[in-house]
C-alpha cells in the first residue's frame, strides 16, 4: 500500500514543478451552491422584519422577534453590549427543524456583558446606547447603525443582503412546487468534479452585508496571499475573499482564494477612525468586499463637478454555509482599540518560550540522527546560531505518528540530549491523518473506541493521506480529546522529553483524495454534526488538544506548537506559517502583508518558510529572505524534500556572512521580541504592526504592506525585489518624527518616501525616534546560552532629546512569571538622564547587567556620565562620541538589569 | 607534564563594575585569561595596551574586564566581550584549542581544562584533558598502526600497481610493434588484392557490357508496355473520343473518389489530370498516368494502400445496393485488363538480372580476386584488433590510479554495501549502483567521473556522475569518500541530496602519512 502510495505522490510532486496551483481544484463561488445563493441575491430577495411588539429590554441587551414572512420562519433576534465596546448581534431560529450549528472553541470563555440603556423606541426603530456607542435599530427591514461618538462608523444589513434560510424538510416530488422553482439546483445536493455532496439538512445559509462609512480601506480576513489592503470583489471581477481551510498545492500571490486559516474578522480604516467586524462562523464562508473608490466612479465625477467630496465607503458581505448569525461589531476608534477588542473576544497568545523567537531550521527531511547532529555541528563551526532543529514526516515509521522510525531515529533520546548541551530544542511534525494499518496502536485504539469521524452512511471515513489510507479522530468528541491528549505524555510517545515540541500540520485537514483536498461535508461529528457545520475549526481543536496534551505532559513548560490550520482563537494555542509557499519573489514580498494581516487577526506568531518551500532559490533570493525573515515574529527556513540541500553554511563566505549578520542582528533584538510577545500578552497589541495601526491618521499609509513595524520600536523595509541598488522606505510621523539607520545611525525625519542605497548587505531598518531598544549584542551558539548575558541599551532620541522603552526578562521557559517571578523595566531619557523603573512589583534574580548605552541623534558636548544605583553608589562612566557624531555610547554601566538606577549625561 | 595551575574561578563578582585582572599564573610567563604562550608578551600588565590592530591604547586594567574596546576584539583574550575575540585553551595534557569568544561563559564546557567557564559557580567543568588527551593519544596510536598496516598493503597494491603498468606499457611496445607488422602485412596483401581485381575487372568488363544491354532492353519493352497500357486507359477513358480526357470523364469512374464520399469531385478528378481540365494522350502517358494506375491496381486488388478492410473503396460499393451497380458496370469491364497486368507485378520489384554464367578463364581470374579480398579483409582485421588493444591500453595508463598507482588493483573489482533497503555497488573506475532488496531493476547512480577531493589531497574523494535521471529531476551522482583501512570495503551510503548518493569506502590505498600535529601539542608543554 505504502508503495502504491509513493507513486501517487510522486505525480503530485512532478506536476508541482511545472505548474502553479491547479485552479480547477478548488470551488469559485459560482460552483458553490450556497455562494450563488447568497451573492447573487438581491435585496427585495427575502424581507426580515423585527417585530418590536416582541421587543425585551434587559440591563445588557435588547431581544426581539425576527420574522420572514414570505418564508413563515421566526427568529430570535438579540443586540447584547458587552464590555470594551463592542456590540455582539446574534440570531438564531426561533423552533429550527434542526439545531443550529454555534461555534464553540473560538472565544476565550466567557464574554462580559456591558450596560446598556434604551434611548428611544417605537414602532419602527429602537435605539440603545453603552459607553459612547449607540446603535439604531431600525424594523423593517431589519437594518442597524452604529455610532461611535455621534459619528455613524457601521451600518448591518445597509445593502439589505442580511439572509438567514431557515431549515426546511425536503419537499417531495410535486410538493412545494413554488418553492422549488426558485430554489438553487445545488440546495439539496451538489456536485464538484468527482465528489458529491449529500447536504442532508438542504439549504441552511447564513449572511449579511456591513457598510462602514468614511472608512479608506478594509483589513483582516486571513489567510490569503494577497495585499495587507483587501481588494474589491465584485460578480465578474474578483470572486469573494473565501474562508475553508484547504490544502492549497503551490498556492499563488495575489489572490482570494482559501488557504490553511480562516479568520473572519475585518477592520474598516480612515484616518479618523477604526472599526471592526468579527463574523462569528466555522462553516465556509465567503466575504464580498467593495470599496466607493473602485466602484462609484460615476458618483465620485458628479461630486467633482458639485465640488464637495464624496465620503468613501467600503463594505463586507458575509455569506456562510451555515450556523447561527452571530456578528461582533468592534467600535473602535483607533486600530489599537479594534484589535484589542477583537483580543477581547478570542483571547491572546501566551508568551513563548525563548527559545521559539529564535532561529528555526527546517527541512523536509533530515535523513537520519547523524544527520541532525551534523546540521548543528556545521551551524557551530560556521559561527551561525541555531535555536531549534525540526523534523518533517519521515522520522516516523512510516507516516504512523507517535512513532519514530527504528532505523534512522533509533537513539531519539541521545539526539535530543545532544541537541539540550548547547540549549536547543527539537520539534516533531504530529499530523491528524491516523494510518490504517493493522498493528498501529493509534489506529486500532481509535478504530476500537469508535473515535473517528464518519461518512455520511455512518461508516469510519477512509482518505487519503501520507501514510496512504487514513482516517481521521473525530476532536469534536471529548472522549478523544482527552485521549488525543494523552499520546503526548512522555511514558506514551517514547523518545521524546520536555525539550520536544510540536508541528502540526495537514488539520485543514488534508485528504488528498477529498473534495477540494479536504474531507467531505456530509462527514460525521459526535454530536450530530456534519463535517460542515465545523470545518473551519477542526485545525483549531487539534492545537488546543496539542496544547492541553503538552501542558498535562510538561506542566512548568510552555508549549510550543506550530499549526498550518488555524481559525479566530488559535493564537492562544499555536504559531502559525504561511504553509507551503514557493522560492519566488513575490512569495518573499507576499510573507509580511500575510503576516501583517494575521497579526491584525491575533495570530502575532507567524512566518513564512525561510528561502520558500517549493524550488530552489538563488542565492541572492535567499540571503535576502534570511534577510527579512527576521522582522516577522516566527523565523524558521524550511525546504521541499526534492530541493537541494540551503543550510546557510553551505553557501560562499560572503553569503554565509550576509545570512550570518541577519542571523545576529535577529538574536541581538530577542530581548525586544520577548518584550513585545509579553505585551501582547497582556494588552493584545500584535507583536509586528502594519503603518497604518500605529500611525492611523496618516492616509498616505494606508496601502503600505511592505514595511512593518516591530512594536512601535522599529521600522523595517527589507529589500525584496531581485537585483536592485536602492529602495524607496515610506517614513511616517513627520517632520518631528525621528528615524535612524539600524545599522549605521543615520538619522531621518517622518516626512515620507526616501530613497536609500542598498548592497547585498544591506537590509533597511530604522529605530523610532523616542524609543529604547534593549538589546544583546553578544552572539551565542543558541538563545539560551544568551540568558546570563549583558544588555546594551539603543536610546534613540525623538525631536525633543527623549526616549522611553520597556524591558519584559523571565526565566524564558516556564509558568513562574504568572507568580511575579520577572521584571518588567520601564527605561526614560530625558534632560539627559536615563533612568530605570520596576513597572510591576515584582522580581527575578538574574546576572545580567547593562554593558553599554548607546545614544542616537545625541546632545553634544558630552564628556562623561554618572550612574547612580542602590548598589554601587555613584559611579563615573567614560563616553565616547562615533566618528560622524551619529550616536554616544556610555562605557560599561555595569549595574544589574533588575536594579533601579540613574544615569546623567555631564 | 602539568605546568599551570588551573581551576581559577571568578566569582560573579567580576560581573560588577570592580575591575579585575585576570591572569593565569604560569611557573614562566604570567598572561591574561584565554591569551596563549606565543602572545603573552602583547600582554604587558606594566604598560597601557595597544589593541592589536593599533586603533586604540587602552589603559591595561581594560584588558578582559568584559567590556570590548579593541574593534579587533584584542583587550578581551579571556571574556565574551568581543564579537570576534579568540579564547586560547592550554588544555594541558591534550591539544591545546582556540575557541571563538562567543564560547566563553555561555553556560558549555568547550575547553577540557574547563577554563572557558569561569562565571558563574552554578557550572562547574571538570578538567577532562588527561582523559581526552590519554584517548585522543590511544586514537593517534590506533590510527598509526593502521596507518601503518594500511601503508604496508597499499606498498603492495602500489607495487603490483605499477607492476600492472609496467606490463601494460611492455604490453603497449609488443603491440605497437605488432601493428606495424600488420600494417606491413595489410600493405602486402592490399596490393595482391588490387592486382588481382584489375585482371578480375579487365576479364569481366565484357560480361557488364552484356549486362547493361540486358538491362537497357528490358526497361524499354516496360515502357513499350505501360504506353500501351497507358494508351488503351485513355482510349477508354475518352468517351466522347475527342482525343481529351476531361474531368467529367473521370468522374464517372468511382476508382477516383479519393475521399470515398460516393462521388467523384471535380478536385478529384483534376488530381488525376494533373491538376489540368483535359489532357491529351501525351501528357496522360508522361503526368496523369502515373497518378492513375495505382487506383486501377488497387480497385484490381493488386496493390494495398494502408487502410483498414471497412474503408476500402469495394467493400463501401458492395453495401450501396442496386444504385451502385450502373456504375460498378464499367469495373466489371476492366477486370480483365487487370487480370492482364498480373505476369507484370514481379518486375515492379527491380531485380538484378542472373548473372550470366563465366567462362572457365573468367571464372579463374574471379576466384582468385575474391580469395585476395578475403586475405586482405582478415589484414585489415588484425590491424583492428591491435588498435583495439592499443586504445584500452591507453585509457588505461591516462587513468589516475593515484601518485604511486596504489589505487590500480581495485580497478576491475566491485564493493557492496547493503542497507535496510538497498545494496549498493561500488565498481571503482567504472560506476555505482543501487539495487532494491525487493528483486527490480539496478540503477546507476553515476559513472567514474575524476578525482574530486581538495587540492592538497584529490584522492580523498571519487566522483561518479552521469548516472540515471531522477524522476523529474537531475541526473544521480555519488560521491566517494576514500578513507584508509587495511580492508577494502564500503562502509556507509547515504544520500544528503535528493539523487546525491555519498559513498564511504576504506581502502589500504589511501593511507597516507598523517598530517602530525605533533607542535600544537609541545606548544604549552
Amino acid at each position: 500500500m505504502a508503495l502504491n502510495f509513493k507513486c501517487v505522490y510522486i505525480i503530485v510532486v512532478a506536476l508541482a514543478i511545472t505548474s502553479a496551483v491547479d485552479k480547477g481544484n478548488f470551488k469559485s463561488c459560482e460552483q458553490s451552491s450556497f455562494c450563488r445563493r447568497l451573492r447573487n441575491a438581491k435585496p427585495q430577495d427575502a424581507d426580515f422584519v423585527l417585530n418590536l411588539d416582541t421587543l425585551h429590554v434587559s440591563d445588557n441587551a435588547v431581544e426581539a422577534e425576527l420574522r420572514n414572512e414570505e418564508a413563515e420562519a421566526t427568529f430570535k433576534f438579540v443586540l447584547t453590549s458587552l464590555h470594551g465596546n463592542i456590540f455582539r448581534v446574534f440570531i438564531d431560529e426561533e423552533k429550527p427543524l434542526h439545531s443550529r450549528y454555534q461555534v464553540d472553541g473560538a472565544l476565550n470563555g466567557e464574554l462580559q456583558v456591558a450596560k446598556l440603556e434604551v434611548l428611544e423606541r417605537d414602532k419602527e426603530k429602537v435605539v440603545v446606547r453603552s459607553g459612547d456607542n449607540k446603535a439604531v435599530i431600525t424594523a423593517e427591514p431589519i437594518r442597524i447603525e452604529f455610532f461611535k461618538n455621534d459619528v455613524l462608523v457601521a451600518v448591518v444589513n445597509d445593502k439589505g443582503l442580511f439572509n438567514m434560510e431557515h431549515l426546511r424538510p425536503k419537499a417531495s416530488e410535486g410538493e412545494g412546487e413554488a418553492e422549488h422553482t426558485k430554489e438553487d439546483p445545488g440546495a439539496w445536493e451538489e456536485n464538484f468534479k468527482s465528489h458529491h455532496d449529500s447536504k442532508p439538512r438542504g439549504p441552511e445559509a447564513v449572511g449579511v452585508d456591513v457598510t462602514f462609512p468614511g472608512a479608506l480601506r478594509i483589513y483582516g480576513l486571513p489567510e490569503h496571499a494577497d495585499k495587507l489592503a483587501l481588494r474589491t470583489t465584485q460578480s465578474g471581477g474578483l470572486d469573494p475573499y473565501r474562508l475553508y481551510n484547504l490544502d492549497v498545492f503551490e498556492y499563488e500571490v495575489d489572490s482570494t482564494m482559501a488557504l490553511y486559516g480562516a479568520i473572519p474578522v475585518v477592520y474598516a480604516h480612515s484616518d479618523k477612525n477604526t472599526v471592526g467586524a468579527f463574523w462569528h462562523n466555522a462553516a465556509e464562508t465567503w466575504v464580498d468586499i467593495g470599496n466607493s473608490k473602485d466602484t462609484n466612479v460615476v458618483s465620485s465625477i458628479v461630486n467633482l463637478v458639485s465640488g464637495h467630496q464624496p465620503e468613501n465607503t467600503v463594505d463586507a458581505h458575509f455569506m456562510s454555509e451555515s450556523g447561527v448569525f452571530d456578528l461582533f461589531i468592534l467600535m473602535g476608534p483607533t486600530p489599537k482599540d479594534t484589535v484589542r477588542q477583537y483580543a477581547s473576544l478570542t483571547g491572546v497568545a501566551p508568551l513563548p518560550q525563548y527559545f521559539a523567537l529564535g532561529y528555526h531550521q527546517c527541512r523536509w527531511n533530515y535523513n537520519d540522527e547523524d544527520d541532525v547532529i551534523n546540521v548543528v555541528d556545521n551551524f557551530d563551526t560556521n559561527d551561525l546560531p541555531v535555536d531549534v532543529m525540526w523534523l518533517d514526516i519521515e522520522y516516523t515509521d512510516g507516516k504512523k505518528y507517535f512513532t519514530w522510525d527504528p532505523i534512522k531515529f533509533a537513539h531519539p533520546n541521545a539526539m535530543i540530549s545532544n541537541l539540550t548541551s548547547v540549549g536547543r530544542k527539537l520539534v516533531v511534525i504530529i499530523d491528524p491523518h491516523i494510518k490504517r494499518e493493522g498493528g498501529y496502536f493509534l489506529h486500532e485504539e481509535c478504530l476500537a473506541n469508535d473515535y473517528y469521524v464518519k461518512n455520511k452512511d455512518g461508516h469510519v471515513y477512509e482518505g487519503w493521506c501520507w501514510p496512504g489510507s487514513s482516517s481521521y479522530p473525530d476532536l469534536l468528541d471529548p472522549k478523544v480529546q482527552d485521549y488525543y491528549k494523552g499520546l503526548y505524555s512522555l511514558d506514551k510517545f517514547h523518545g521524546t522529553t520536555s525539550d520536544v515540541h510540536i508541528w502540526n500540520d495537514m488539520n485543514e485537514p488534508s485528504v488528498f483524495n477529498g473534495p477540494e483536498v479536504t474531507m467531505p461535508k456530509d462527514c460525521k461529528h459526535y454530536g450530530n454534526w456534519e463535517h460542515r457545520h465545523i470545518h473551519n475549526i477542526y485545525g483549531l481543536l487539534y492545537t488546543k488538544i496539542t496544547y492541553d496534551g503538552l501542558i498535562e505532559r510538561s506542566p512548568d513548560r510552555r508549549p510550543f506548537i506550530l499549526t498550518r490550520s488555524h481559525f479566530a482563537g488559535s493564537q492562544r494555542y499555536a504559531a502559525v506559517w504561511t504553509g507551503d509557499n514557493d522560492a519566488q519573489w513575490p512569495h518573499l514580498q507576499a510573507s509580511f502583508p500575510m503576516c501583517l494581516s494575521e497579526a491584525l487577526g491575533g495570530m502575532s506568531f507567524c512566518g513564512a518558510d525561510v528561502g520558500g518551500f517549493f524550488h530552489n532559490p538563488d542565492t541572492e533570493l535567499l540571503q535576502r529572505w534570511y534577510q527579512t525573515g527576521i522582522w516577522l515574529p516566527f523565523y524558521r527556513a524550511h525546504a521541499h524534500i526534492d530541493t537541494r540541500r540551503r543550510e546557510p553554511y553551505l553557501f560562499a563566505e560572503d553569503v554565509r556572512m550576509r545570512i550570518r549578520n541577519a542571523l545576529r542582528l535577529r538574536y541581538a533584538l530577542l530581548p525586544l521580541w520577548y518584550t513585545l510577545f509579553r505585551e501582547h500578552e497582556t494588552t493584545g497589541e500584535p507583536v509586528i504592526r502594519p503603518l497604518f495601526y500605529v500611525f492611523p491618521n496618516d492616509p498616505n499609509v494606508v496601502d503600505v504592506d511592505n514595511e512593518l513595524l516591530v512594536g512601535d520600536r522599529i521600522l523595517a523595509r527589507p529589500v525584496t525585489e531581485a537585483g536592485v541598488s536602492s529602495v524607496s522606505v515610506y517614513l511616517p510621523g513627520g517632520a518631528n518624527e525621528f528615524w535612524y539607520d539600524v545599522e549605521d545611525f543615520k538619522q531621518y525625519q517622518g516626512t515620507g518616501v526616501i530613497t536609500i542605497p542598498v548592497t547585498l548587505d544591506k537590509n533597511p531598518a530604522f529605530y523610532r525616534g523616542g524609543s529604547i531598544i534593549p538589546r544583546k549584542d553578544r552572539p551565542r551558539r543558541s538563545s539560551s546560552l544568551t540568558h546570563h548575558d549583558p544588555y546594551t541599551l539603543y536610546i534613540a532620541l525623538d525631536s525633543n532629546k527623549s526616549a522611553s522603552g520597556t524591558l519584559y526578562i523571565d526565566d524564558g521557559q516556564s509558568f513562574n512569571y504568572r507568580n511575579k517571578k520577572y521584571l518588567y523595566l520601564n527605561f526614560e531619557f530625558k534632560d539627559n538622564t536615563l533612568t530605570s523603573s520596576l513597572i510591576d512589583k515584582t522580581d527575578y534574580p538574574t546576572d545580567a547587567w547593562i554593558e553599554r548605552v548607546v545614544i542616537l541623534g545625541p546632545p553634544a558636548g558630552i564628556n562623561k556620565a554618572k550612574l547612580n544605583s542602590k548598589s554601587l553608589g555613584t559611579v563615573s562612566l567614560e563616553t565616547s562620541y562615533d566618528g560622524e557624531n551619529r550616536s554616544l555610547t556610555v562605557r560599561k554601566p555595569g549595574v544589574n538589569i533588575r536594579e533601579p538606577f540613574t544615569l546623567k549625561l555631564h | 607534564m602539568e605546568l599551570f595551575a588551573r581551576n581559577f574561578k571568578f566569582s560573579s563578582l567580576f560581573l560588577s563594575s570592580s575591575v579585575i585582572l585576570s591572569v593565569i599564573c604560569t611557573s614562566e610567563v604570567p598572561r591574561p585569561r584565554g591569551v596563549s604562550l606565543s602572545r603573552a608578551s602583547l600582554y604587558n600588565p606594566e604598560r597601557n595596551f595597544l589593541c592589536f590592530d593599533n586603533s586604540k591604547t587602552i589603559p591595561f586594567v581594560q584588558v578582559n574586564d568584559d567590556y570590548c574596546d579593541c574593534p579587533d576584539g584584542s583587550d578581551e583574550p579571556g571574556t565574551s566581550a568581543c564579537p570576534h575575540g579568540i579564547f586560547h585553551c592550554t588544555n594541558a595534557g591534550h591539544k591545546p584549542m582556540n575557541l571563538a569568544s562567543s564560547r566563553v561563559n555561555d553556560g558549555v564546557c568547550d575547553c577540557c581544562d574547563g577554563s572557558d567557564e569561569y562565571a558563574r559557580n552554578t557550572i562547574t567543568c571538570p578538567n577532562i584533558c588527561m582523559q581526552l588527551g590519554r584517548h585522543a593519544r590511544e586514537e593517534a596510536q590506533r590510527m598509526a598502526e593502521l596507518v601503518k598496516a594500511g601503508k604496508h598493503l597499499k606498498a603492495e597494491l602500489s607495487q603490483r600497481g605499477m607492476q600492472l603498468k609496467e606490463e601494460k606499457k611492455e604490453k603497449l611496445v609488443v603491440l605497437e610493434k605488432n601493428k606495424e607488422e600488420a600494417e606491413r602485412v595489410k600493405q602486402e596483401k592490399q596490393q595482391i588484392k588490387d592486382e588481382l581485381e584489375a585482371a578480375e575487372n579487365k576479364a569481366l568488363e565484357i560480361y557488364r557490357k552484356m549486362e547493361d544491354e540486358e538491362k537497357k532492353r528490358k526497361a524499354e519493352a516496360e515502357a513499350a508496355k505501360n504506353r500501351e497500357e497507358a494508351t488503351e486507359t485513355f482510349v477508354k477513358f475518352d468517351s466522347n473520343q475527342d482525343g481529351f480526357v476531361e474531368i467529367s470523364e473521370l468522374q464517372t469512374r468511382q476508382t477516383f473518389d479519393k475521399d470515398k464520399n460516393g462521388e467523384v469531385s471535380v478536385e478529384e478528378a483534376r488530381y488525376f489530370l494533373n491538376n489540368e481540365d483535359a489532357i491529351d494522350l501525351e501528357k496522360f502517358v508522361t503526368d496523369a498516368w502515373p497518378n492513375i494506375k495505382p487506383y486501377l491496381m488497387m480497385d484490381a486488388g493488386l496493390f494495398k494502400p494502408p487502410v483498414t478492410q471497412e474503408e476500402s473503396p469495394s467493400e463501401a460499393d458492395d453495401l450501396q445496393g442496386d444504385e451502385a451497380d450502373e456504375e460498378e458496370a464499367p469495373q466489371d469491364e476492366e477486370e480483365p485488363d487487370e487480370g492482364e497486368d498480373e505476369p507484370e507485378q514481379p518486375e515492379e520489384a527491380v531485380e538484378e538480372p542472373a548473372p550470366l554464367p563465366y567462362d572457365d578463364e573468367t571464372q579463374k581470374l574471379v576466384d582468385r580476386a575474391t580469395f585476395a579480398r578475403n586475405e586482405f579483409a582478415d589484414a585489415e582485421r588484425a590491424v583492428r584488433d591491435i588498435e583495439a588493444e592499443i586504445n584500452n591500453i591507453q585509457d588505461y595508463l591516462e587513468k589516475d590510479f593515484g601518485p604511486e598507482e596504489e589505487f590500480a588493483s581495485l580497478q576491475g573489482e566491485c564493493f557492496d554495501y547493503s542497507d535496510h533497503e538497498y545494496i549498493y555497488k561500488l565498481c571503482p573506475f567504472e560506476k555505482t549502483t543501487q539495487l532494491p532488496k525487493s528483486g527490480s531493476m539496478e540503477t546507476r547512480l553515476g559513472s567514474w567521473g575524476r578525482w574530486d577531493g581538495p587540492e592538497d589531497n584529490k584522492y580523498e574523494s571519487m566522483l561518479y556522475d552521469k548516472g540515471q535521471s531522477c524522476w523529474n529531476g537531475p541526473q544521480r551522482s555519488s560521491k566517494v569518500k576514500v578513507v584508509c583501512g587495511v580492508t577494502n570495503e564500503v562502509t556507509s551510503v547515504t544520500e544528503p541530496n535528493r539523487c546525491e548518493y555519498l559513498f564511504e569506502f576504506v581502502t589500504p590505498a589511501a593511507c597516507r602519512e598523517i598530517a602530525s600535529d605533533v607542535d600544537d601539542l609541545h606548544d604549552e608543554l
